[in-house]
C-alpha cells in the first residue's frame, strides 16, 4: 500500500477520534464526579464539538477537502436557520402566556441540540446523499438500541431476546431505504409522529419539563423525521445511489 | 443536492479511458476523498478552479474538455 494511501486512511480518523474522546470525557467527568465545580469539565465537550471546526476556520487544521468543507459550511448555514427560527418560536411561546422555565440551563442544552443536530444531519446529507445517510442512521439506531437492551438484560436471556426484537423495525427500515426510499420515507414520518405522541405522553406522566421533552424529541425523533423528509425530497434515483467503487 | 450551476463533466469518461483508473486512484492523484470524485461524476458538486485544473492535468486535457456548460445555460 503506498504511503499516501495510508495517510489518507489514518489522517481523517484522528481528528474525529480525538474530538469524540473529548466529548465523552467532558460528559463523563461532569456527571460522574461530585461537586458543582466539576461541571467546568463540560467545556471539554464544547471543545470536542466545536474545536475542530474552529481550527479549520483558522487554517491550523487541514483535514478536509473542498467538497467536505463546502458540505460543512452549508450545514452551518442550515443550523443557523433552524436554531434562529427555533429561538423566535420559543420567545413567542414563552411571552404569549404565563410560562415559567424550571431550569434555564436546559434551554441552552435545547438550542445546542438543535444547532448540533441540524449541522450534523445536513452535513451528512450534503456529503453522502439522503439514502446513504438514512441507511446509516437507521443502522446506528438499531445497533445502539440493541446494545442498550443486551446490556440492560444481561441476566435475563428471554427478556433480552424479546427486547432485541424491538430493533428489527430499524434494520428493516434501513434495508427498505435502499430498495424503496420513498416508502421508507413515509414509514419514517409515520413512526416519528407515533414516537412523538408516545414520548410526549410519557414525559407528561412523569412531569418532565417542556425543555427536557423538546430536547429529547430533537435528538431522538429528529434524525428519524429528518431522514424521512430527506428520503421523500431526494431529487432522483441518480442523485445519490448507494455508492459502488467503479473501475 | 444538485448544484445550481448547469455544468456537465466528462470525468468518468476520461477516468475509464485512462486505463480503468478507479475513483480512489483519481482521488489520491488530486488529493481529495473518493466521495468528492463520486459527487463530481454524479453532477452533485462543481469543483473549484484549482481542483478542475488538477483534474485536467491528470488526464492531460484542458479544463474546457472536462467541464462544459449545459446547452441551455450557454444560450442564456
Amino acid at each position: 500500500m503506498p504511503s499516501k494511501k495510508i495517510s489518507e486512511l489514518v489522517r481523517p480518523k484522528l481528528v474525529p477520534t480525538v474530538a469524540g474522546a473529548l466529548v465523552i470525557l467532558g460528559f463523563a467527568l461532569a456527571n460522574l464526579t461530585r461537586g458543582q465545580a466539576w461541571w467546568w469539565c463540560i467545556v471539554l465537550t464544547g471543545l470536542g464539538t466545536f474545536g475542530p471546526g474552529l481550527l479549520r476556520e483558522l487554517g491550523w487544521l487541514k483535514d478536509k477537502d473542498e467538497f467536505e468543507i463546502q458540505a460543512a459550511r452549508r450545514a452551518g448555514y442550515h443550523a443557523f436557520l433552524a436554531s434562529g427560527l427555533a429561538a423566535f418560536l420559543w420567545i413567542a411561546f414563552v411571552r404569549s402566556g404565563p410560562r415559567q422555565l424550571k431550569s434555564p440551563e436546559e434551554l441552552a442544552t435545547f438550542f445546542a441540540a438543535i444547532l448540533w443536530f441540524t449541522w450534523m444531519f445536513s452535513s451528512l446529507v450534503n456529503y453522502w446523499g439522503a439514502r446513504k445517510t438514512a441507511f446509516r442512521i437507521l443502522l446506528a439506531y438499531g445497533a445502539a438500541w440493541m446494545a442498550f437492551n443486551v446490556l440492560d438484560e444481561l441476566t435475563h436471556p428471554v427478556a433480552m431476546l424479546m427486547q432485541s426484537l424491538l430493533t428489527v423495525p430499524f434494520f428493516l427500515c434501513a434495508w427498505l431505504s435502499r430498495q424503496w426510499p420513498r416508502s421508507a420515507g413515509v414509514l419514517l414520518l409515520v413512526a416519528s409522529v407515533a414516537l412523538f405522541i408516545l414520548i410526549a405522553r410519557v414525559h407528561e406522566a412523569r412531569g418532565l419539563g417542556l425543555v427536557v421533552s423538546a430536547t429529547t424529541m430533537v435528538l431522538f425523533i429528529g434524525p428519524l423525521f429528518a431522514s424521512g423528509i430527506a428520503l421523500l425530497l431526494r431529487q432522483s434515483a441518480e442523485s445519490d445511489p448507494i455508492q459502488q467503487e467503479e473501475p | 443536492m444538485k448544484p445550481r450551476q448547469e455544468i456537465r463533466n466528462a470525468l468518468k469518461h476520461y477516468r475509464l479511458q485512462a486505463g480503468g483508473m478507479t475513483q480512489e486512484d483519481l482521488a489520491l492523484r488530486v488529493e481529495v476523498t473518493r466521495q468528492t470524485i463520486f459527487a463530481m461524476e454524479k453532477g452533485n458538486y462543481n469543483p473549484s478552479v484549482g481542483l478542475a485544473l488538477r483534474l485536467a492535468a491528470v488526464f492531460g486535457v484542458s479544463v474546457e474538455e472536462l467541464f462544459q456548460l449545459e446547452e441551455g445555460a450557454r444560450d442564456a
